[in-house]
């Protein structure tokens, strides 16, 4: 039985199928007038923001923690003064406000009230703080104020605090309320004003991993302001720990031992590049900057001529003086410009055409082979050397020890130093390089800058082997490294040297501490003031663990100031992690 | 029937637009991928006019089982994953398979009535087994709207195709008795969204809020609407997925009741230019694929907006050219050039009839 579909058939239920199609939309226009003419006015004051209220609810900070679970940055429970912006818009509103506050021994004008306001301002019914960081007590007695307005109500909130305050504020960095130039610049739409940003430091580096997930929570207010349910809660989660390197007992040793002195000190693990120690001196409390400081004590603490809050390990960039002769060194060995038994004669001075360079023992030091010159830190030694290696070898060797590049520490802020060459000084000064720029170069002077964490990766380079290894403070962060295009048979004269400066060199000072230290002095002339005190060495000798780097601003002769603070600090932790 | 499918797909880009500044993403991500499964769908619908609807009949049957065997492949993605998968994802951009089905279905119907008319109940019943895997795989995956786009098409196909009376109304009565048992296979959260249309402050924290927030919105923005970026509804987050699901509401919101009856209207033209490309095509495989795709556009229309009202139950069916999502705008588009290429394809039938 097969009938062909009848063309008149279908056309005609076609018909009744559109009809039923287009006529049924009139459906939708009937709730359309409904709902948006009829009925329009109940919704429009559903929705007119009086009813419903959005409060964002911070999270808690992820909590920092030293190598040994010692808590560096965690979090208290305070109590912030929140209230709508559209509850506050009257000046008699700010007036009440401000005379509760001005009653309860909280100084607060209603033009400080309404400026907090409208820095803070999203939308009319996003909750803002009107008075923050109140103690529970606080709280209780401005709550139970006969006139304690209802637009006010107080909110739990998270405050940073620092257990290990200003000795590890250059680790740390500390948080603050995020800026108006942040808040634009922004990639995520995370932020909002008021909110807890990381400033500094760890705070600033691992940001995204510490601050957690936001919650929020919307709820329905009666038109007095009183909270009648919520429609909406998302718990904001607290952010990830984070455990550093960081071991907070000798930083503290580490800033006993500074003793306020403007200065660095950086210990390091020559095989992982974990840091143990990283200090740098003077230093502040960051507290006081995460409850918000006057603009009175920040400029005291910007304006400080010490400049405590200026992170000098990573940095700060320093002329390193002679603790660099051993990758000049390092050059002059692998370009065979020397060997073992190449000798030169020092009679305490060096001419190059018309100038005389002299050498830091205007004596002399005699006939000097390399590990000599390096044990007596003999400047005619590197001199000669540096004049038949030449600049661009000599910077190549440089580049190879991460002079002049950053070492890639998981810190924010950090300074590359100068390696400078002759595009640099033709760039800056308009003048060619001279021989006498290569000279000074080879004993760590003339434009090389250089910052402690650079050089105590340098000597760890020399301590592990020749691996160039990255500085880390996150405890979770893979070790990295590249290995250096040195050779065994080079680098193992070059260690003899240093070896050399503590037991019987400029270093002596060093070695009277009951472990076995290689290391280099550093007498760092300073063109703004006093020599630089530097010095930068591993231990144990024969079998190295950790590399200390020290520099004393103004501090002298690195032999006298730099090698016993170098010496204890390592002490210190070889006997206390025995 | 172009100008309106252009007015829609413009508003709804307006509308993306507003919605997305209130998700907490670049403002501009939505339209800007929107533009491109735009012009992509632009390039669809000049190449499909070109090919010709002929084609697409005669391979129907292949492509209807090309889609049955990614829908398989989907649901055993999905036992993997052990959650609901309505998507390929094919680098940053995801695939429905369900909405391809859905211009496919309508296809193969319209080649299987042309040949076997439902007149006779063998005929009915094999057009519904074969239709009816599709709709079982799509309940499986479970996306419970896109299972009613392919009844609602196919129950559309059959009385235009010339079922007798008696077999339809049997259809319905046995869908209102299957309907027990079809309620008890659904999930909670299913169920919930079936109830709280009904009375929304049953769970107004839960499932109805959604509903209540959606009325708000559309019941808010009165005669003229609030105007373009002024709607608070959305922007605040009250509404879930204001730029997909829930675009209606934006749009009712900012834009009004003059603003919603221009585009039920503008529904309207376009449902009536494609039941008049089916009386004047000659080929009665046209006439059922353009009443096919009426009854799928239609019932779209007709659910998503119901649904910013509150008068359907949620179900998450995109207004069609309206709403984000490149599967869905790119299958109207390729449905709609069907349709044109049925529209202006009578002449060249003849041709082809001669040849």
């Amino acid at each position: 039985m097969y009938k062909t579909l009848d063309h008149f058939d279908v056309d005609h239920r076609l018909i009744y199928v559109r009809n039923i199609f287009i006529f049924s939309l009139s459906f939708l226009i009937v709730g359309l007038v409904y709902f948006q003419l009829i009925k329009a006015d109940e919704y429009v004051n559903l929705a007119s923001n009086n009813r419903l209220r959005m409060i964002r609810l911070l999270p808690p900070r992820g909590n920092v923690y030293d190598a040994g679970g010692v808590p560096l940055a965690v979090n208290v429970r305070t109590f912030d003064m929140k209230a709508y912006p559209m509850d506050l818009r009257y000046d008699e509103d700010f007036n009440e406000a401000a005379g509760l506050f001005a009653r309860h021994g909280i100084p607060m004008t209603s033009q400080d009230l309404r400026t907090s306001v409208e820095k803070q301002y999203v939308a009319p019914y996003r909750a803002i703080s009107v008075a923050i960081n109140l103690t529970l007590a606080q709280v209780s007695d401005l709550v139970m104020d006969p006139e304690f307005p209802s637009s006010l109500f107080p909110s739990p909130v998270w405050r940073r605090i620092y257990p290990g305050g200003a000795l590890v504020a250059h680790v740390m960095g500390y948080v603050g309320e995020i800026t108006r130039d942040e808040l634009e610049d922004q990639r995520d739409l995370y932020y909002q004003a008021g909110d807890i940003v990381g400033k500094s430091g760890i705070e600033s580096m691992y940001e995204e991993d510490l601050r957690g997930v936001v919650g929020d929570q919307v709820v329905e207010v009666d038109s007095r302001g009183r909270r009648l349910r919520d429609v909406n809660y998302n718990d904001p989660q607290k952010g990830s720990d984070i455990r550093l390197t960081l071991d907070l007992a000798a930083q503290r040793e580490a800033s006993r031992l500074m003793d306020g002195r403007r200065g660095a000190m950086v210990v390091m693990d020559v095989n992982d590049g974990s840091v143990l120690v990283f200090f740098s001196s003077p230093t502040y409390d960051p507290n006081p900057l995460t409850w918000g400081i006057s603009n009175k004590e920040w400029s005291a603490l910007t304006d400080d001529p010490d400049r405590p809050m200026m992170n000098r390990v990573s940095g700060g960039a320093y002329p390193p003086g002679s603790v660099f002769k051993v990758v000049t060194a390092a050059g002059i060995l692998m370009e065979n410009v020397a060997n073992s038994r190449s000798t030169v004669y020092c009679p305490g001075s060096f001419e190059l055409g018309p100038q005389t360079f002299r050498c830091w023992r205007r004596s002399g030091h005699g006939t000097e082979d390399i590990v000599g010159a390096l044990r007596d830190s003999c400047d005619v030694f590197f001199y000669q050397m540096s004049v038949r290696l030449g600049v661009d070898k000599l910077i190549e060797w440089s580049h190879e020890f991460g002079v002049g590049e950053r070492t890639g520490i998981d810190l924010p802020g950090e300074s590359r130093g100068n390696l400078a060459g002759r595009e640099w000084k033709r760039a800056r000064f308009k003048e060619s390089w001279y021989q006498g720029d290569t000279v000074n170069y080879a004993i760590g002077q003339g434009f090389l800058l250089m910052t402690p964490l650079q050089l105590a990766r340098v000597y760890a380079a020399f301590a592990n082997g020749g691996r160039l290894v990255t500085p880390r403070l996150n405890a979770n962060k893979k070790p990295e490294w590249r290995g250096l295009k040195i050779s065994r048979a080079n680098m193992d004269m070059i260690k003899r040297g240093i070896r050399d400066v503590v037991t019987r060199g400029t270093g002596r000072s060093a070695g009277s501490y009951g472990i076995e230290i290689a290391g280099k002095t550093g007498t760092a002339q300073n063109s703004q003031g006093e020599d630089h005190a530097w010095f930068v060495g591993y231990a144990p000798a024969d079998n190295p663990k950790y590399v200390a780097a020290v520099l004393v601003e103004g501090g002298g002769s690195g032999a006298s100031v730099g090698s016993p603070l170098v010496a204890q600090m390592l002490a210190y932790l070889l006997g206390h992690n025995k | 029937m172009l100008v309106v499918v252009l007015c829609l797909f413009g508003l709804g880009l307006v509308s993306i637009y507003s919605a997305g500044i209130g998700v907490r993403t670049s403002t501009m991500l939505f339209v800007l991928k929107q533009l491109v499964w735009g012009a992509v769908s632009a390039l669809v619908y000049v190449s499909v006019l070109r090919v010709g609807y002929h084609h697409f009949i005669r391979y129907s049957y292949w492509m209807y089982g090309a889609t049955i065997l990614l829908l398989i492949a989907l649901s055993l993605i999905g036992a993997v994953s052990k959650g609901a998968v309505r998507w390929f994802q094919l680098g940053s951009l995801s695939f429905q398979p369900a909405e391809l089905g859905k211009v496919v279905l309508i296809l193969a119907m319209s080649r299987f009535f042309s040949r076997n008319p439902p007149n006779s109940l063998k005929n009915l019943l094999t057009a519904l087994a074969l239709s009816g895997i599709s709709v079982l795989l799509i309940l499986l995956q479970p996306d419970l709207g896109s299972a009613l786009v392919y009844v609602a098409v196919v129950f559309s196909m059959l009385a235009v195709a010339g079922s007798p009376g008696k077999y339809l109304g049997g259809l319905v009565i046995s869908g209102l008795a299957a309907a027990p048992f079809l309620w008890k296979t659904l999930k909670t959260y299913q169920k919930l969204r079936l109830v709280v249309f009904l009375d929304p402050y049953i769970d107004p924290q839960g499932a109805g809020y959604n509903v209540i927030q959606s009325r708000i919105a559309v019941g808010s923005g009165g005669l003229w609407g609030k105007g373009f970026l002024q709607g608070t509804q959305g922007r605040l987050h009250f509404l879930p997925e204001p730029h997909t699901d829930f675009i209606f509401s934006v749009y009712a919101e900012e834009f009004g009741f003059v603003g919603g009856v221009i585009v039920v209207l503008l529904f309207a033209f376009l449902f009536w230019r494609v039941s008049r490309a089916a009386f004047r095509t000659k080929d009665i495989r046209g006439k059922l694929f353009c009443i096919g795709v009426a009854a799928w556009l239609w019932f779209q229309v007709m659910e998503s907006i119901a649904m910013s009202m509150g008068l359907a139950p949620i179900t998450g069916l995109p207004l069609p050219l309206f709403s984000y999502g490149g599967s869905s705008l790119l299958m109207t588009a390729l449905a709609l050039a069907l349709v044109q290429s049925i529209a202006v394809s009578p002449v060249r039938d003849k041709f082809s009839q001669i040849a």
